[in-house]
């Protein structure tokens, strides 16, 4: 027995020897750690390093340069050591793959989610309340994202981006053209019209039919409002008028032949950017990274410029952009955060994402705008300060958006209609069916839908 | 379309005498049908030849349209980004896939046996209706089952499990079924009885007599199975969110979707796909005799 | 050594064998097919129920028959029923068409090099579903496949990815991968028929395509149903074509066929309760299928033969 106590004296005192000094090491790293100290101590999860070894905690995430900043982050961190793995895109897979791990208990400690499908994972009961751990952290991020991850009066992410849609264009060939880069979206179709006359078998843009993101920060544009809460009773209204508008365009330009009908980020897609079949995109910031890494052969060609505006007043709704979320069942939530806020709110985090030279989000915390826009190689865009083109135009998100409960099942819906676009199917036949499913779907959950 | 040569004499000697006398206007020339046989090869064979000279070609060139293309290979540049990506995780893919199909098959193929033995050397009662509910199982699709076998395995913590995958291609119905019919051909009544009388009892006959003279039948149903788990998808798919688990199927599959994200996964998937298709290719050129006695033992009964 | 042979096999007897012979078969077979069947049947049952705006978590509700009747009336459930109907009417007689017909050439006495052509019509059945689907997208994809280039050349507009392509696509991937299968399966019927009686037949005058027609097929008439109920219970699991084709094909919706409709019950919507009335229905539907073909084929082989 007495031979046995020994080792255990000396664990202990190496275990104190820790504890004393773990905060000072986070009072040292700085700040984006001192909140993640304070949240071990209160809440009593797995203190990061209080048991001598580092915390272990997965990641899940397919937001460009994510390996740089789980590099970086280990690099510099001995409390917390972060194992990622890389998933497809959500719909291409990833969320699939997280509802699975949902299902199965076996979800990563922190993931990545798109704003639209926060609210999904939230009543599936896939995330975290972190409304305690982040209370400190809220304040330094632009107040559309905080909107957008407060669910119910609760926090439940840390914002990674607020990217602004913007277009992307082939200056070589709108110059060789003379076509003027459209300021509205009638120049837009007046461009799309020129652009066919000039060469057929080229188009200005593409209309995704898998993937409804693009149409809906359209419709945000536009000042339409999908989804509302009145009391604790959803108000549901994909066929507004902003969006009727936005219907009614699009369906012209479909039927004049004026974009290509086709899946998002798919080989045909690929393969007409590559030919110059495809003269521009209609993305958001963190295309141009995209774009950078799928066609380095037409570096300097690109260039990009404010989204169209629907009245000439600067105005854009927000496309994509991912959260930073804890899964249910993660016993490490201090080092969750730690790691999420390392990743989303810090000048190093940010560089390591930037420096990856495929990654360029808009920051959704406005004081690394600068970090990024430094950290981005803009040769690919003949040199353009393309971040002061994501500025004028971020500075304008449309207040008021708000995503539905289940936009799984409102895009698989619309998506399923989209599909068969090219078969005599409308753009407003998608968006009925997106209304009917998405009504129906919060019925059968027992939820209650406010009477249009 | 007539033939008016007369036929090569090496031809007329294995024939019997009738034959030739018979009328030839009704019967399609020997280019004809052979013309119809090369027709249909070279379209079995086209996508398989894409796959080989694609599998060189770097993302540019494989969007751009060049997958047949002879010239601009980079096959070392891809194997070695191939190897390199995710730490070598392709190779563990198919560590993987040759654990799960190889012991898989090989312990369904020897449960199969042991069932088919056991149905047709042993009278019992009900035993016929027993033997019903083992066809009713052939008639139910395996994909049908994925979800429910998903619902039970994530109820009992198996899901995203080696297991998970592993034990349902343990089974296959109509593995029994050849089973027996392998061993109503395989293995005379009086041999065993002959073994019995030596004094061997009823679990050894099995062994040391049925079991090898079945031999045959276990290495087809071996095959078939293989076959079926080395391409299973849908349950993998299902069960499995370790990219680590993954059979090649769904690695290749989850890397074809990271494409959208990263285009330079394009030729990781072509290479992958041809190194995947090889060692069944191998296993079908050099196992003919059993994928053939498989197939006939399955249809004429 | 006799005696202990009795022993032993008195210790475990003909029945005793009997038992630990099928055992692991039918506990494998409980555990992967009785038992997930009826807890899908059990789960079938239940909804999940939220309250307020959702963010609450959820609880677990006794629904009946109601996740029954949601998919049933789902016209997006009974297109997915149709488009399995339609590939089976395109895909099953086509292929056997064709299996039979190549089967038959290799069998007459014209075919040369026989064994080349036998394993290279069945190589395809070498390659996985996924793969089968990922090479043929690269060549249906407009503007990266040599086929639809070589086919817009000599003024021929193909769109495989299409509205109207799309069905086609996936019935051609699968004509693709099962014809040299089921191939040699005719094939070695066709080996096993007396060939006494085929020269009976060619000395009454008969030509080779007429021996192929009216004795040859006949006689393989067993090998053909067979053939054709493997091909029934095969189609109805589509399932990994059309997920590879999603992402290329727009007309390959998410819920194209009924078991992509239960994935994404399960996976895109999180409804449990959906994705396994859906999953009960389509093997409900399977096994009657396949029965009532077991029946009708089985009859009509057993006049043939009487």
């Amino acid at each position: 027995m007495p031979h046995r106590s020994n080792p255990r004296s000396l664990r202990r005192t190496r275990h104190i020897a820790r504890r004393v000094l773990a905060p000072l090491a986070c009072a040292v790293l700085g700040l984006g750690l001192l909140t993640a100290c304070g949240g071990s101590g209160s809440n009593g999860t797995n203190s990061a390093a209080s048991n001598g070894k580092p915390v272990n905690i997965t990641f899940w995430g397919w937001t460009r340069g994510s390996q740089q900043v789980v590099d970086a982050f280990n690099a510099t961190h001995k409390d917390v050591h972060v194992t990622f793995e890389q998933i497809p895109s959500g719909t291409a897979g990833g969320y699939a793959k997280l509802f699975n791990a949902v299902k199965a208990g076996n979800e990563p400690d922190v993931f990545n989610v798109e704003y639209p499908m926060l609210p999904s994972f939230v009543s599936q009961s896939g995330v975290q309340n972190i409304t305690s751990e982040v209370r400190g952290l809220t304040s330094h991020y632009l107040p559309q994202t905080i909107e957008l991850t407060t669910l119910g009066g609760q926090n439940w992410g840390l914002p990674l981006d607020a990217d602004p849609q913007v277009f992307f264009y082939r200056k070589d060939i709108f110059t060789q053209y003379h076509i003027p880069v459209p300021a509205t979206w009638s120049e837009f179709r007046t461009a799309a019209q020129q652009l066919k006359a000039a060469d057929p078998t080229t188009r200005i843009a593409s209309f995704f039919t898998d993937d409804p993101s693009t149409f809906e920060a359209m419709a945000w544009q536009d000042g339409a409002h999908w989804f509302g809460t009145t009391g604790d009773a959803w108000k549901v209204d994909l066929t507004d008028g902003p969006t009727q508008t936005v219907t009614g365009y699009w369906q012209s330009m479909i039927n004049d032949d004026l974009v290509r009908v086709e899946p998002y980020f798919g080989q045909q897609w690929t393969a007409e950017l590559q030919k110059g079949q495809l003269a521009g995109y209609l993305g958001a910031a963190w295309s141009a990274g995209s774009l950078k890494s799928a066609l380095p052969s037409q570096s300097g060609d690109w260039a990009a410029a404010p989204i169209p505006t629907w009245d000439g007043k600067a105005a854009t709704g927000m496309l994509g952009g991912s959260v930073f979320v804890v899964g249910k069942d993660s016993k490490n939530t201090a080092a969750d955060i730690e790691f999420s806020s390392w990743a989303t709110g810090t000048v190093a985090g940010m560089r390591a994402r930037i420096g990856s030279g495929i990654s360029s989000v808009y920051p959704a915390d406005p004081a690394l705008v600068a970090t990024a826009k430094n950290g981005f190689n803009t040769a690919f865009f003949g040199g353009q300060d393309i971040f002061s083109v994501f500025s004028s135009d971020g500075s304008a998100f449309r207040p008021g958006w708000t995503w539905g409960p289940s936009m799984d099942v409102t895009n698989t819906a619309i998506t399923d209609v989209f599909g068969k676009l090219a078969s005599g199917a409308t753009v407003a036949q998608a968006l009925q069916q997106g209304q009917s499913a998405t009504v129906s779907d919060l019925k059968n959950r027992g939820l209650k839908v406010a009477p249009q | 379309m007539t033939i008016t040569q007369p036929r090569p004499p090496h031809t007329r000697t294995r024939l019997t005498g009738g034959v030739d006398r018979a009328p030839r206007r009704w019967t399609l020339s020997r280019t004809a049908v052979n013309a119809a046989l090369i027709l249909a090869t070279a379209y079995t064979l086209l996508p398989v030849l894409w796959l080989l000279t694609a599998s060189g070609k770097d993302t540019g060139d494989l969007i751009g349209g060049r997958g047949l293309a002879l010239d601009r290979l980079h096959l070392g540049a891809n194997l070695r980004a191939l190897a390199e990506q995710d730490g070598g995780i392709y190779f563990r893919w198919y560590l993987n896939s040759l654990l799960y199909a190889g012991i898989g098959a090989l312990v369904c193929a020897f449960v199969c046996v042991c069932a088919g033995y056991a149905f047709q050397v042993y009278a019992f009662r009900g035993k016929e209706k027993l033997f019903g509910i083992v066809l009713l199982g052939v008639l139910i699709p395996t994909t049908a089952l994925a979800l429910p076998m998903y619902l039970v395995a994530s109820k009992i913590g198996l899901v995203n499990t080696f297991w998970a995958v592993f034990i349902p291609t343990l089974v296959n119905p109509f593995g029994v079924y050849l089973a027996r019919v392998f061993t109503a051909g395989y293995v005379p009544g009086d041999v065993l009885e002959a073994a019995r009388v030596d004094g061997a009892g009823e679990l050894r006959t099995f062994w040391q007599v049925g079991l090898r003279m079945v031999l045959p039948g276990f290495t087809t149903v071996f095959l078939f199975q293989f076959t079926a788990i080395w391409n299973n998808f849908l349950l993998p798919l299902v069960m499995l969110a370790n990219t680590k688990l993954f059979p090649l199927s769904l690695g290749l599959y989850s890397w074809n979707s990271q494409t959208s994200v990263d285009p330079t996964f394009y030729p990781l998937v072509v290479l992958g796909s041809l190194l995947a298709i090889l060692p069944l290719i191998i296993a079908f050129v050099c196992l003919q005799r059993f994928w053939k006695a498989g197939l006939t033992a399955g249809s004429v009964k | 050594m006799i005696r202990r042979g009795a022993t032993h096999s008195g210790s475990w007897g003909r029945g005793g064998v009997t038992v630990l012979l099928l055992a692991p078969f039918f506990a494998l077979f409980l555990a992967v097919t009785l038992i997930p069947i009826g807890y899908a049947i059990y789960l079938s049952l239940f909804r999940e129920q939220a309250g307020g705006l959702g963010f609450g978590g959820t609880s677990q509700v006794f629904s009946g028959i109601a996740n029954y009747a949601r998919a049933l009336a789902d016209p997006a459930y009974q297109a997915g029923f149709l488009v399995t109907a339609t590939y089976c009417l395109l895909y099953i007689p086509l292929m056997l068409c064709a299996a039979l017909g190549l089967a038959l050439l290799i069998d007459s006495t014209l075919a040369r090099a026989r064994r080349f052509f036998q394993l290279a019509l069945f190589l395809p059945h070498a390659v996985p579903g996924v793969i089968a689907a990922l090479v043929w997208v690269y060549l249906y994809t407009p503007g990266i496949s040599p086929v639809v280039g070589a086919l817009n050349g000599i003024g021929v507009p193909v769109d495989f990815l299409g509205a109207g392509g799309a069905l086609p696509s996936v019935v051609n991937i699968a004509i693709w991968e099962w014809t040299g299968y089921n191939m040699v399966i005719f094939y070695a019927a066709l080996q096993a028929i007396p060939r006494e009686l085929l020269e009976a037949a060619r000395l009454d005058g008969a030509s080779g395509a007429r021996v192929a027609l009216s004795v040859k097929v006949p006689l393989i008439r067993p090998s053909l149903v067979l053939t054709g109920l493997f091909t029934v219970i095969g189609s109805l699991q589509l399932f990994t074509e059309p997920m590879i084709l999603h992402r290329s094909a727009p007309a390959v919706i998410s819920t194209w066929t009924p078991n992509m409709y239960a994935y994404g019950a399960a996976f895109d919507r999180s409804d449990y309760g959906l994705a396994a009335a859906a999953s009960v229905l389509l093997a409900v539907a399977a096994a009657v299928l396949s029965f009532v073909i077991t029946r009708f084929g089985a009859g009509r082989a057993g006049r043939s033969t009487a």
